[in-house]
């Protein structure tokens, strides 16, 4: 029934990991070794759609997990194993525009242990410069190059697939994505201007589109509107081939400190409804920025340790790339949430914020 | 049993076997503003042979009130406002039946329609066309505010990100909050000369920031229905529904037991229909809704 959720795309499901056991399993185990965590069947640099809602979990490649989530009672033992941090930003680095508290000192003694660190996030308002400058601002030492936000992983994901530089991409979503496409050579339409243009829905009134958009790239976008719908559907529906890219499908988002906002998934979730098509998704918890960073920086997944506040996209990311993943209740996700029957996914580790690694010992959540 | 191509000879069998033809409005009647060749004259005759006739519309822009204009604007004054049931209406009855205190308000997410019905059901309904004109502020320690116990999404051409934040907090902070959809087409003919996204574009918005799924009172819902087969107090096997739409139309009337007319004047064409992969098949299709009236006075062979 064409009501209901739309048929699979081309894309293979994302595997993502089922927890076969409850959190609340009162089961011990001594430090563990993650050399046995089921591996991602995926190879570099492809895509994966994501059943975004609800959480389902079906994995037929994969085994079950069959450990909960432990509190992080020994951070040197975890600091020790690993070579490469990922850090999710947005509730793990910072909230809104304020820091979260001890995160440029952990940032500096993990760096002085002579540990790799990359930042991997969902928001695609800004490009890689511009986080840069945030990271700046807030006092931290990154380099660009360390950054990889979702409006990146568009214009990479295009490049990673020799995109024609002769088409064009329209883009529902903010500055970020603009910059990282011309960046990349590629010519784009769209963007917040867009969100001034109105429609008159009159007798004889056509709305064009060009022909030659060979792909339509969405994200967070506090300018949408009925315009934007119109000429990504269109393009979506009537130009052979058209891609539809999604930056990343958050429900909701921490735009300031004080308050969850309705995310990426809500401007992406407009365009499956009108299309009935779905997206390719390259951000979290995609494995498509693992992948590239991976390759690029020549790391092995299983030193690697992704560290985020949101069990379905930072966890689910960690764990579909085979990684270590670590929880922080900082953000978005409850200790209450991380226990509830309801999920099913579970990090290998869960503390209250990152700089719980500052104490080796146990922090108290 | 396959679709059949609406003939002189199957046509005189569906009409003598119905009562009640129920028909839906964008792509049956109307394309936006321009009427369907030939529709007027029809209607007329299909209730100058005693049949009762019946408008069931998902686009919930308008009231029923404000539907009864459009028929008339068009030359269609025979209809009356109480023949015809939009999912404004459908979403206002819905409260209704369901004992919705009176007190607590509805925020909308979409057309005057909607706000007119909540209204003329004794409900308080907020936001609607003018929050078009609303932005939202992300400053530091600035709380959005919102206390709306129920959110109505339907088709908004002027929808914006404050609305899509302002029903998304409703929905996932107020306790108890509903989230109901008028309907969930994914596109439509607004206009005459092309489609465009329908309802089913801004609930999938919200679905996406809520993870809830809404209460759909719009085709194929069977809630109109029910609410038709009480008022008129007839049999669904009695009535026959007209629709240009497959997951909406047909499927809202196999689900009561109706007979079941597509017409291709809207957004299904013949080679949707009859491509494989297609698994809602009316009883018959035809052109278009005056070719009842070639039927009816052309000799059954």
């Amino acid at each position: 029934m064409l009501m209901s959720r739309s048929v699979a795309s081309a894309v293979s499901q994302v595997s993502s990991s089922t927890s076969s056991l409850l959190p609340n399993s009162k089961q011990l185990f001594s430090f563990k070794t993650l050399s046995g965590y089921r591996s991602s069947s995926f190879c570099g640099g492809s895509i994966r759609k994501v059943n975004h809602k609800p959480l389902q979990m079906t994995s037929s490649s994969m085994t079950p997990r069959a450990m909960a989530s432990k509190q992080l009672e020994n951070a040197d033992q975890l600091i020790d194993s690993i070579e490469t941090f990922i850090f999710d930003c947005d509730g793990v680095i910072w909230k809104g525009d304020k820091l979260i508290e001890g995160v440029p000192e952990t940032l500096d003694m993990l760096r002085a242990k002579g540990k790799r660190l990359v930042f991997v996030t969902n928001n695609s308002t800004k490009s890689r410069k511009q986080y840069g400058k945030k990271f700046e601002t807030l006092g931290l030492n990154v380099n660009e190059e360390e950054i990889f936000a979702s409006s990146f992983a568009a214009a990479a994901y295009l490049q990673s697939i020799n995109f024609p530089k002769d088409k064009k991409v329209y883009v529902i979503g903010e500055e970020g994505i603009l910059k990282e496409l011309e960046l990349a050579g590629f010519q784009y339409l769209g963007g917040p201007d867009d969100g001034k243009k109105q429609i008159e829905l009159k007798p004889g009134f056509l709305m064009e589109h060009e022909h030659d958009v060979g792909a339509v790239v969405v994200g967070f976008d506090r300018y949408f509107n009925y315009y934007k719908i119109q000429y990504g559907t269109l393009c979506i529906r009537e130009n052979p081939g058209c891609l539809f890219i999604a930056t990343n499908r958050d429900a909701v988002t921490h735009l300031t400190d004080a308050q969850e906002w309705a995310g990426g998934g809500s401007m992406v979730g407009a365009l499956v409804g009108s299309t009935q098509r779905e997206p390719l998704v390259v951000g979290k918890p995609s494995t498509f920025m693992m992948d590239y960073l991976a390759d690029k920086f020549g790391i092995q997944k299983s030193q690697i340790c992704m560290v985020g506040d949101r069990l379905d996209t930072d966890i689910l990311f960690g764990q579909n790339g085979g990684c270590k993943t670590l929880l922080v209740l900082s953000g978005v996700t409850s200790i209450s949430m991380l226990e509830s029957p309801d999920n099913k996914i579970q990090p290998d580790f869960y503390t209250s914020k990152i700089s719980d690694f500052l104490s080796p010992k146990a922090a108290t959540v | 049993m396959a679709p059949q191509l609406l003939s002189s000879r199957t046509f005189k069998s569906l009409f003598d076997s119905v009562d009640t033809f129920l028909f839906d409005c964008d792509g049956v009647i109307w394309k936006g503003e321009t009427l369907i060749d030939g529709v007027s004259q029809t209607i007329d005759l299909i209730r100058s042979k005693g049949k009762n006739v019946v408008f069931v519309t998902n686009n919930s822009v308008k009231s029923r009130r404000q539907y009864a204009e459009k028929f008339r604007s068009l030359g269609l004054s025979s209809v009356t406002q109480d023949e015809i049931f939009s999912s404004s209406f459908a979403a206002a009855m819905y409260l209704k039946f369901n004992n919705f205190p009176k007190d607590k308000k509805v925020y909308v997410i979409g057309g005057e329609g909607v706000l007119e019905e909540l209204q003329i059901a004794g409900f308080t309904g907020l936001g609607g066309p003018e929050d078009g004109e609303k932005k939202a502020q992300w400053k530091s320690n600035c709380l959005f505010e919102h206390d709306k116990s129920v959110i109505c999404v339907g088709l908004d051409p002027n929808i914006n990100y404050y609305k899509l934040q302002y029903g998304t907090l409703c929905v996932r902070e107020n306790p108890g909050c509903l989230f109901i959809a008028t309907n969930r087409d994914a596109v439509g003919h607004m206009t005459d000369l092309q489609e465009w996204p329908g309802a089913g574009c801004m609930v999938a918005a919200m679905c996406g920031s809520t993870e809830r799924e809404p209460i759909v009172v719009g085709k194929p819902s069977s809630f109109m229905m029910d609410f038709l087969l009480q008022k008129f107090g007839t049999d669904s096997s009695r009535m026959c529904m007209v629709g240009d739409r497959l997951d909406t139309d047909i499927l809202f009337g196999q689900n009561a037991g109706c007979k079941t007319l597509l017409v291709l004047t809207g957004v299904t064409s013949e080679s949707d229909l009859l491509e494989k992969g297609n698994k809602i098949e009316p009883d018959y299709y035809t052109r278009t809704v005056s070719d009842i009236t070639k039927l009816m006075d052309s000799p059954s062979k």
